[in-house]
């Protein structure tokens, strides 16, 4: 599991850097990271059929629930950038090793559900961990602007990318050690939960959590906006006409 | 002998003003992208803007102590939106060159310049980025699984690849072009700031962005119930097992619609609680 967890926590500290230092290059996103992720843990052709689906299920999933339409001001405190990476890689670990614990008509759906509900209690936990991290930040600022002060520019720029190093480690451990916590986690209880786990229940949860999906993303893209409902109706009536076209040529 | 006339020594040449080159934007650009790696609440962005703004001022300012003065000056509070950061830095920027060269600039008129100019482009930039372009773009990666069909049932899934790809370029696309030629601009226009920010037409952007995605959910709701309802009723049962087949991913949708307007950014709670519940229905039915 060790050359996993490296390649977890290389993705994990890229996208904290990404989300924390300023690049906001969108790599943050859980639906980039669960895919990337995804991608770099691909465990093989053994397990080819659900190996990129699932993490791509888990990074809609976690896209749709962890995109708050507030300001960052008045958000609460979620670490959304190694959700996706914690999630799909929980799930990815856990498919390898658990599988014979749960029924086959399960079929990948419980991962996508192991996944995205990994997902979102790291991001809680993620989010406590922001503020010592600012805290430290504030000292590392007073110091730089003593730095600055005694014209120590050199010693000043130093400081200033060991803060952004900071920044990479700190992702990186939280995505290696989250993943670990997680598949333990899974390891412990999946077994005992197997009984209930039938194909049937496993949809009927998928189903409400991607309604509940779908009705944050409603939140986030049509309610917050002036005039958002006309406009939804208008891209639903058009995608209509579309697959009515589609759907019509088919036949 | 002694010359009864001493030799006229040459005028001294007087030191070329100094000014800011190219490469020095450049430098200030890619450092502007790690412009809240020391974010704090006392300060926010305050030391990322003296980071930033350093190679300027080590172009400007060959004596040790004014350099040092300079540096200490930008590493007060600072808070804008960090896309937008290098509009700021230019016009930093050019008010130090000219400080520089002579001319008479004070430390305040230059930390006034900085902050009429930051709070507006906070003010316009965070809700176009991160409430109505960010989550836009995430769509554009969600669309993207609806859009391409698999190419091969049974072989690895490329959208994994598509997906984010489509995310990245759609925010990319508009943010990093603000980003590249941001500080370049502003010291371009760093005499008429007011001019300078309606040029950046941030609030028509960000209506225009919400109208797409609103338009891109209404699509996204389609895309996604066309293909549930196709594979709800394989034995054609008719309408009520459709129904009831569906019911699931109504109440959710519902319930968290409903919920999400009595306790906005709530979402994490209600989806676990949610979950949860169907899991302890579906063991009941």
């Amino acid at each position: 599991m060790l050359p996993e967890l490296l390649r977890i926590a290389l993705l994990g500290g890229i996208l904290a850097t990404d989300r924390a230092a300023g690049w906001n290059l969108m790599l943050g996103q859980p639906l980039v990271g669960a895919c990337l992720a995804g991608a770099l843990l691909n465990p093989g052709p053994a397990w080819e059929l659900w190996a990129l689906r699932i993490p791509l299920g888990v990074g809609v999933l976690l896209q749709l629930l962890l995109t708050d339409p507030a300001l960052p001001a008045a958000q609460r405190p979620r670490d959304t950038a190694t959700a996706g990476v914690i999630g799909a890689s929980v799930a990815i670990l856990s498919l390898e090793r658990l599988h014979p614990f749960l029924p086959l008509t399960t079929g990948g759906i419980v991962w996508v559900l192991l996944g995205t509900i990994a997902g979102l209690l790291a991001s809680v936990v993620g989010g406590w961990m922001e503020a010592s991290m600012r805290a430290r930040n504030e000292v590392s600022a007073r110091r730089a602007e003593e730095l600055a002060l005694e014209g120590r520019l050199v010693s000043f720029e130093a400081l200033y990318w060991s803060g952004v190093g900071r920044l990479f480690v700190r992702g990186a451990t939280w995505s290696a050690a989250a993943t670990v916590a997680g598949v333990a986690a899974a390891a412990v209880l999946l077994p005992y939960v197997a009984r209930f786990l039938t194909g049937p229940r496993s949809g009927l949860v998928f189903a409400v959590l991607l309604g509940v999906a779908y009705g944050s993303g409603f939140h986030t893209h049509v309610r917050v906006f002036r005039r958002g409902f006309r406009w939804a109706a208008l891209g639903a009536l058009a995608a209509f006409l579309v697959m009515l076209r589609v759907h019509g040529g088919g036949e | 002998m002694i010359d009864p006339e001493p030799a006229t020594l040459p005028a001294p040449t007087p030191a070329p003003a100094p000014h800011l080159h190219g490469l020095d934007f450049a430098k200030m650009t890619s450092r502007s992208f790690y412009l809240q790696a020391l974010f704090a609440p006392e300060r926010q962005q305050g030391p990322g803007f003296a980071f930033a703004i350093l190679p300027a001022l080590r172009r400007l300012y060959a004596d040790a102590g004014e350099r040092a003065k300079a540096l200490a000056r930008h590493m007060g509070f600072f808070g804008t939106h960090p896309v937008l950061s290098g509009y700021v830095l230019g016009v930093a920027a050019r008010l130090e060159e000219r400080r520089a060269q002579g001319a008479p600039i004070d430390d305040a008129a230059i930390e006034n310049a900085k902050r009429s100019l930051a709070s507006p482009l906070a003010a316009l930039g965070d809700p176009l980025f991160w409430v109505t372009l960010r989550p836009l773009a995430g769509l554009a990666g969600i669309l993207g699984l609806a859009l391409f069909p698999l190419a091969d049932r049974v072989g690895p899934d490329l959208r994994v690849l598509v997906c984010p790809l489509l995310a990245l370029l759609t925010y990319n696309a508009v943010a990093l072009s603000y980003r590249i030629f941001g500080v370049r601009r502003g010291y371009e226009q760093a005499d008429d700031p007011g001019k300078l920010l309606h040029s950046l037409r941030l609030a028509p952007l960000r209506g225009f962005f919400e109208r797409v995605s609103a338009l891109l959910f209404g699509s996204l709701m389609v895309l996604t119930l066309w293909p549930m309802t196709e594979s709800a009723d394989p034995a054609g049962l008719g309408l009520a097992h459709t129904a009831s087949v569906l019911a699931p991913f109504a109440l959710g949708w519902i319930v968290s619609a409903l919920a999400l307007r009595r306790w906005p950014g709530r979402c994490i709670e209600i989806a676990l609680t949610a979950a949860l519940v169907a899991l302890v229905v579906s063991t009941r039915v």
